[in-house]
């Protein structure tokens, strides 16, 4: 339990914290921004502007709802690992490959050595914690998760392309930290997909997040939990935030096979269904975390990011959960 | 030893300019009802032909209609079979791709041909050997789920799926396929499955015809399997090198009775493989391979590629080769 450590760090929490993943959807006024700036009909100052205009839409809303711990979700990012390779020396931005059905991406290349050239998200960090008193998350993409989704022609192996980017995107964490950020979510939602290097994604954490001062999240989503549970408890890192409702809670049962240990971001809504759950069954599944993981260590969130829902969607997914979070507090 | 280039199976259906979206333009349209399904059937042969055209291009002996038309490699097949109804996005394997799960809801049948028309399409425009390729019983029954009490257990899904499968191809071998390449990745990763999976691929046999069955496996290391692969009953195994240091060692050690096709080429990566690192590698296992022939493709389809890698793969096939047989690339 990381709760003295947050109040070592001054950060403030009621019981069951209420955060959320990360990203949010893109209001329509930024969706038109984009729409315009990708054909050359807006400058990059313009579309920066409906970013700051749509992450200052999110930090209000959030806000109004009473959620605890906040982010500036990702106003002005497209892909959570293109993202950061746009940024970082190294990378080749690849042509387009497919997703699934319809639906491509330009998947990154590594081609060099992969250097941090400065902070990438410290401004829009300072700038959403300027408008908040409450704690907002520093934002990044974990090491190896930017590996596993990148081509590497640069590095001998993944473990040494793991460990490169382990290295500047500690760099980030460091400037995130000097601006003043507390709590740092470094997600590796691909850890779950090859069991086998898991050592690979603990060692790259270790060396993002070793002897700095932070309470540090992860994001992990989608896979074979039951092939990294318990081993994934060794990560460097105070707080899980998992995917357990789209799952049917089915990783309580490995908590009770063998103990969890670390504070839980504990998803109670599923981000891929359009119906906003009913307060009854958000309860259901809270309560039932808190038979195996104790109350202190309880964070309530979404499973994922909300950015492929509606706005109406996302806030009324996110009423919920701080509602019924509140209420268990008696 | 005579080597022969191949296709493994997919090919991107994009590719960064106007030309190479009109499939991606035609869906899109296509699902808001502003194109017809005539129109959609006329941008996967234009891009069909964009596919086959870059692999003949690329000097391949045996091509494939590269899977343009393939929503996944999973429910492309299981979604035509009756008593199978296709539902939500899970990734495929260990890559970033996302195949839409098939729900077994009552005893499947196969209701009509599923790729026999593809085949005819793609060979008309060929002037090279068309390889069909079939994602496998096993591997379909691994990945799909069950609805209801009706499937008598996996073994019972796996007799559904083999037993429609095994008249697909029989309707392909008739419709002139001269190799029928048939996908079980998910065998490496339940290698004590392997008395299901043979049992399935001698089912597939009993109706091949004239055809070749080509038993192909990737995404996982067949080392461990290797020797128990030798015993199918098909009459070429396909392997992926990539994700095994030893298997080039255990084909040394163990030699192979069958023809044997060489995923050498990694299709997940962009990086091009050293031409004449990858002959020396051919040539130390040419000695240990029974017959007279071998086939050095990508170890996997080339769709997780971007196109003009895809296409950079293909041609380094031809490189590998000429490195081969001493001549400059």
């Amino acid at each position: 339990m990381s709760r003295t450590k947050l109040e070592q760090l001054g950060i403030h929490l009621p019981l069951y914290p209420t955060t959320s993943v990360g990203s949010f959807p893109k209001p329509d006024g930024l969706m038109k921004a984009r729409g315009e700036f990708s054909k050359g009909k807006i400058s990059h100052a313009q579309l920066e502007q409906a970013e700051r205009e749509a992450t200052e839409f999110w930090i209000r809303k959030q806000e109004e709802l009473g959620v605890d711990v906040l982010v500036d979700g990702e106003m002005y990012r497209g892909d959570m690992v293109a993202y950061f390779a746009e940024n970082f020396d190294g990378f080749t931005q690849g042509g387009l490959v497919r997703s699934y059905g319809n639906r491509f991406y330009h998947k990154p290349i590594i081609t060099g050595e992969i250097l941090w050239k400065g902070s990438i998200t410290v401004g829009w960090w300072k700038y959403a914690q300027s408008l908040t008193t409450k704690p907002v998350k520093g934002m990044l993409t974990g090491p190896y998760t930017i590996m596993d989704w990148s081509f590497n022609e640069f590095y001998p192996d993944r473990r040494a392309a793991s460990l490169a980017l382990a290295r500047e995107v500690r760099k980030e964490v460091e400037a995130l930290i000097a601006a003043g950020a507390k709590i740092i979510q470094i997600d590796e939602p691909a850890t779950s997909v090859r069991p086998e290097e898991l050592p690979i994604a603990i060692e790259a954490m270790h060396a993002v997040t070793d002897g700095l001062s932070a309470y540090f999240i992860t994001h992990i989503c989608y896979g074979a939990f039951d092939a990294i549970y318990p081993g994934m408890l060794e990560f460097p890192v105070d707080n899980f935030d998992l995917e357990m409702s789209n799952s049917g809670l089915d990783m309580l049962e490995l908590f009770r096979k063998s103990p969890y240990t670390k504070d839980i971001s504990f998803g109670v809504v599923d981000v891929h269904s359009h119906a906003v759950e009913g307060k009854a069954l958000v309860e259901e599944r809270l309560r039932k975390a808190l038979e195996v993981i104790p109350r202190g260590a309880v964070w309530v969130d979404p499973d994922c990011g909300l950015k492929t829902r509606s706005v109406d969607e996302a806030i009324g997914k996110m009423k919920v959960l701080v509602e019924v979070a509140k209420a268990l507090r008696g | 030893m005579e080597l022969l280039l191949a296709n493994h199976s997919s090919y991107p259906r994009i590719g960064d300019d106007a030309e190479h979206q009109v499939l991606r333009r035609t869906i899109a349209q296509w699902e808001k009802k502003e194109k017809t399904d005539g129109d959609l059937k006329a941008a996967e042969n234009q891009m069909t032909e964009f596919a086959l055209r870059e692999q003949l291009d690329a000097g391949l002996d045996i091509v494939t209609d590269g899977q343009i038309r393939w929503y996944d490699p999973v429910s492309h097949v299981a979604g035509k079979l009756d008593g199978v109804r296709i539902n939500g996005l899970l990734r495929l394997f260990d890559t970033n791709f996302y195949f839409r799960q098939p729900i077994v809801t009552g005893p499947i049948r196969r209701r009509e041909a599923i790729l026999a028309e593809d085949f005819r399409f793609a060979q008309k425009n060929s002037s090279r050997p068309v390889k069909v390729v079939l994602t496998g019983p096993y591997t379909l029954t691994r990945l799909s789920a069950v609805e209801g009490n009706h499937s008598g257990g996996m073994n019972g899904l796996l007799d559904g799926f083999t037993a429609a499968l095994a008249e697909e191809v029989a309707a392909l071998a008739a419709a002139g396929a001269s190799i029928i390449q048939v996908d079980e990745p998910s065998l490496l990763r339940q290698p004590g499955d392997f008395p299901l999976a043979a049992r399935s691929f001698k089912a597939l046999a009993a109706g091949k015809g004239g055809a070749q069955i080509h038993a192909t496996f990737y995404f996982g290391d067949a080392a461990p399997l290797y020797e128990k692969l030798q015993t199918l009953d098909v009459d070429a195994l396909a392997l992926d090198f990539t994700y095994s240091p030893r298997l080039a060692e255990v084909i040394a050690a163990a030699g192979s009775s069958k023809p044997l096709s060489l995923g050498l080429v990694d299709g997940r990566n962009t990086k091009l493989e050293d031409a004449s690192v990858v002959a020396r590698q051919i040539e130390r296992l040419a000695n240990r391979i029974g017959a007279a022939r071998a086939i050095l493709q990508p170890s996997c389809g080339l769709e997780y590629l971007p196109r003009d890698r895809a296409r950079l793969k293909l041609k380094r096939l031809a490189a590998i080769k000429n490195s081969l047989l001493g001549k400059s690339a």
